[in-house]
């Protein structure tokens, strides 16, 4: 980091990016005709403090501007509004310092080139990252060590499979031994034992005092990994805390789903129910059935209460689930809407 | 035997439609034999002019209109063209994008796919054949209309045989892993060999006989011999016959060591592979 | 990786140890070009296949259009200046393959990377842009060297063109001052496929240019004025006309200075404009996001 800094590992503040849509012709250049371009925000006001040592989540649904904001902290994208710091050096004005001392997986391994192996690949990212000559054999024995794949080494990276490429993306971002790593979706596409892996080795880096900032928009990976997460959603951050305390923003423990048999009575129906509960934090159509998610203190009180209720709406309860509050149902409380949608 | 014509008439269409979408390419289909072949070469023979008379090409071929010598030559250069890269060849790019073995599980015979890429290639190639001649005619002044029209037969005879060749050159395609040197080299060696850019009486003794095998050796004979009224290779009647001949023979042939290429290459299991 | 909390390896280094942390990664960009050139066996074939047949073919023409006429051969031999006809082609298309390998390779390299996908993890290392813009050059030159080594034994093995150790030794100047003419232009390329994205019709417009313009197959004198003036702005005119002239008009290095000048001098300027033209090209892409769209 810089000399003399002893500031958090990422300091972002009111980062904003602004795109525009379509493309300006030429023709449209050399006429200097005005840009009617319909502009939009990807990025709109986001602050973040990552503070040394610990694994932050940025989670949110597709489009919500995780990967944007990556970028913009990775150098990538230049922000359009906003500032942000990592470990002291601006990303705009200090980015090759920030490139020194980062290390990002944003892309697949379709980043990688398939005809060279593994070794090959990161003895070439080994001297872009300019590390020294008489190091890059001990970083690239431990960067593949690191990620389990130094009896694969000499294999073509075309013979690899999803998940191993994954890691060996992992660990060129290792090569610079850097402070701060970014991971944009590590686990996306990988199966449940890959993805399984992938989070031990985050682990493995904070154990080795790196920060970690990661994005996400399984829930569940947040909720294993993560010292403290951000929800984002429309390209700014709707709440941030450890992921226990944002699972107490919602005043229930327990989260009751009911698949109830569509009838004239539904409107009465979910009013009892609110007024039973305290809270519907959902309910859709879905092949005709209405489905309803309400957050309680104890569903053991609940249920009986909800079928005595549908019961004198003359509805029929189908199936009722039962399950803990999960990161998830805060997003939805937050936005209305699932993670996946 | 109607099934398999109107599938191959299927595979024709989308190959044209493809093409449709992409309108540059057929642009590149006449701009580039022009400046990769055509213009070279007119000014390479500008070279060589005695008081603005190609007196040495008159010398070795009976005529001084370079313009329409080589714009002969190119109108046939296409044809092979058409065989190699865009019959044969295409079948590479099916491998690639993965869209090859979805086609081999139809009923639809392997050969009747090329078949169907032969035709939409035939066709586009006339496109740009059509255009290239109207460029020759209008700008450079190669009076070869009539000659064209009387010699279309020989063009029709000349692409059964590439249809035929256009299988041999497929079955290396699908047998070899990285074919584009091949294709490209042996496209380049049968286009010279057949006389597209110069005579082929200025081809050492030991090579011309190789010549006589090519369908479009009397193609492109025939073409400038009814345009140019050049001295043809041997007479017209044995070059006629010869592309009939050879135009059965390279059809049996070429169709027959396909179906064999695709049959172990079925047996093999490498029709998804690339 | 055995790095405890407080001791990572990130210092910022003095300019002395960048430059030559670029160096290295030049080096590493040339190998790494090297090993994928390795993965295909074909195009090592082609290298000795193409700068053979290809000006043989016009050779052969050549002879269709003289016709074994004198009069045909003293046109050629006044209007060029050589009656050496398999020597003057053979070194157009010699120049000829090696720009198509500058287009195709290094000038297509930064959009073969971003439709690869590799292109935004090589811009979040430190190294120099200009490793990225001129990294896949390094690797090429020896391919360069090579053709023009085949193309020389031809000339005099087969065809008995008179060619010696001085000669070649002059040859090879020509080339090099060509160098950075020739790699500037396909990093000026570079930068500007990877902003508009035309990659194929880019290169064929730009080879066209050069086919007709620059006296591959024919001496530039028989071309229009204006024609002319188009042939002398374009560094390969140049670079055909200076290695006809020492090879086969036994022309010295001093009475080409004023044409060698002119070549490094336009090497200088294209160099400068394929820098400010990546810089704004990584600029656009780092505001619009393009670095890893197609």
């Amino acid at each position: 980091m810089k000399p003399g800094y002893e500031g958090p590992a990422i300091d972002a503040v009111g980062l904003v990016k602004e795109f525009e849509r379509g493309r300006r012709t030429t023709w449209q250049r050399v006429r200097r005709q005005a840009d009617q371009r319909e502009r939009f925000r990807a990025v709109d006001g986001i602050d973040l403090r990552v503070e040394r040592g610990e694994i932050f989540g940025v989670l949110g649904p597709n489009g919500a501007g995780k990967t944007t904001t990556m970028k913009m902290l990775a150098t990538l994208l230049e922000p359009t509004a906003g500032t942000a710091r990592i470990l002291g050096y601006d990303v705009v004005h200090e980015a090759r310092d920030v490139r020194r001392r980062m290390g990002a997986v944003l892309s697949d391994g379709r980043s990688l080139y398939w005809k060279l192996t593994a070794r090959e690949n990161l003895e070439y990212f080994a001297a872009l990252y300019h590390v020294p000559p008489r190091e890059q054999a001990a970083r690239i024995a431990a960067a593949l060590q690191a990620v389990k794949l130094d009896d694969r080494s000499d294999d073509y990276v075309e013979r690899y499979s999803t998940g191993m490429r994954q890691r060996l993306v992992l660990a060129r971002a290792l090569l610079p031994d850097p402070e701060l790593m970014l991971l944009d979706e590590p686990t996306v596409g990988l199966d449940p034992q890959s993805s399984r892996d992938l989070r031990d080795r985050v682990r493995d880096l904070q154990a080795q005092g790196r920060t970690v900032l990661l994005t996400t928009h399984y829930m569940e990976e947040a909720d294993q990994l993560c010292d403290r997460i951000a929800i984002v959603d429309h390209g700014h951050v709707v709440a941030l805390d450890t992921p226990t305390g944002l699972k107490r923003t919602i005043a229930a423990t327990e989260v009751v789903h009911l698949e109830i048999a569509s009838s004239p009575a539904d409107a009465a129906l979910l009013s009892r129910l609110e007024q039973t509960a305290g809270s519907v934090a959902r309910h859709e159509r879905e092949n005709g059935d209405l489905q309803v998610t309400v957050h309680v203190r104890s569903a053991r009180d609940f249920v009986p209460v909800a079928f005595d209720a549908a019961r004198e709406e003359n509805a029929a309860i189908k199936h009722v689930e039962v399950v803990p509050v999960t990161l998830e149902d805060v997003f939805i409380s937050l936005t209305g809407r699932a993670l996946r949608e | 035997m109607i099934e398999q014509l109107s599938a191959a008439w299927a595979v024709a269409r989308k190959e044209l439609q493809i093409a449709r979408r992409y309108p540059l390419n057929l642009v590149n289909e006449v701009l580039q034999p022009l400046y990769q072949f055509l213009l070279p070469s007119l000014l390479l023979g500008l070279t060589f002019y005695v008081g603005g008379r190609a007196i040495g090409l008159e010398a070795t071929t009976g005529t001084d209109d370079l313009a329409g010598y080589l714009f002969l030559g190119t109108v046939v250069g296409g044809l092979v063209g058409a065989a190699f890269w865009d019959m044969a060849f295409g079948l590479k790019r099916e491998m690639d994008a993965g869209t090859l073995e979805p086609t081999w599980l139809t009923p639809t015979r392997p050969d009747t796919a090329v078949l169907g890429r032969a035709f939409s290639a035939l066709i586009l190639s006339a496109i740009a054949s059509v255009l290239l001649v109207a460029i020759g005619a209008l700008v450079f002044g190669a009076d070869i209309a009539r000659g064209v029209v009387a010699g279309l037969p020989a063009i029709v005879l000349a692409s059964i045989s590439m249809i035929g060749i256009g299988y041999l050159v497929a079955s290396a395609v699908l047998m070899i892993r990285e074919p584009n040197f091949f294709v490209d080299s042996t496209n380049f060696i049968f286009a010279m060999l057949s006389g597209v850019a110069f005579p082929i009486t200025v081809l050492p003794p030991l090579i011309q006989p190789f010549c006589y095998l090519l369908p479009t050796t009397y193609a492109v004979d025939l073409l400038r011999y009814y345009a140019l009224g050049t001295i043809p290779l041997l007479p017209p009647p044995a070059q006629w016959l010869a592309l009939v001949v050879l135009a059965v023979v390279y059809i049996v042939v070429g169709r027959w060591v396909f179906m064999r290429t695709e049959h172990r290459m079925r047996v093999l299991g490498t029709t998804g592979q690339h | 990786m055995t790095a405890s909390p407080a001791t990572f390896s990130a210092t910022t280094p003095s300019r002395w140890d960048d430059l030559r942390a670029d160096l290295r990664a030049f080096g590493a960009a040339g190998v790494k070009e090297w090993r994928l050139l390795r993965r295909y066996p074909s195009l090592f074939i082609g290298f000795l296949f193409w700068p053979i047949a290809l000006p043989l073919a016009y050779v052969f023409q050549a002879q269709g259009y003289s016709g074994g006429q004198p009069a045909a051969l003293d046109a050629f031999a006044q209007r060029t200046g050589t009656a050496e006809v398999a020597g003057f082609l053979f070194l157009g298309w010699a120049a000829y393959m090696w720009i198509s390998m500058i287009l195709w390779g290094p000038g297509t390299s930064l959009r073969t990377e971003q439709v690869r996908g590799s292109l935004e993890a090589l811009f979040m290392t430190p190294v120099s842009r200009m490793v990225i813009l001129f990294g896949p050059v390094v690797s090429q030159i020896v391919w360069a060297i090579w053709m023009f080594a085949v193309v020389g034994g031809v000339l005099v093995l087969f065809f008995r063109v008179p060619i010696g150790p001085i000669e070649a030794i002059r040859a090879l100047g020509v080339i090099l001052v060509a160098v950075p003419a020739l790699y500037g232009l396909g990093a000026l390329f570079a930068a500007v496929v990877l902003r508009f994205g035309e990659v194929s019709a880019m290169v064929q417009t730009v080879r066209g240019v050069f086919t007709v313009f620059c006296g591959m197959t024919f001496p530039i004198i028989i071309l229009p004025v204006w024609a002319k003036a188009v042939a002398l702005s374009l560094p390969p005119t140049y670079l055909i006309g200076d290695l006809r002239a020492v090879l086969l008009q036994g022309s010295d290095f001093v009475s080409l200075v004023p044409e060698l000048a002119i070549l490094a001098t336009m090497g200088l300027v294209l160099c400068g404009f394929a820098i400010v033209a990546f810089r704004r090209t990584e600029r656009f892409a780092r505001r619009g996001g393009s670095l890893a769209q197609y």
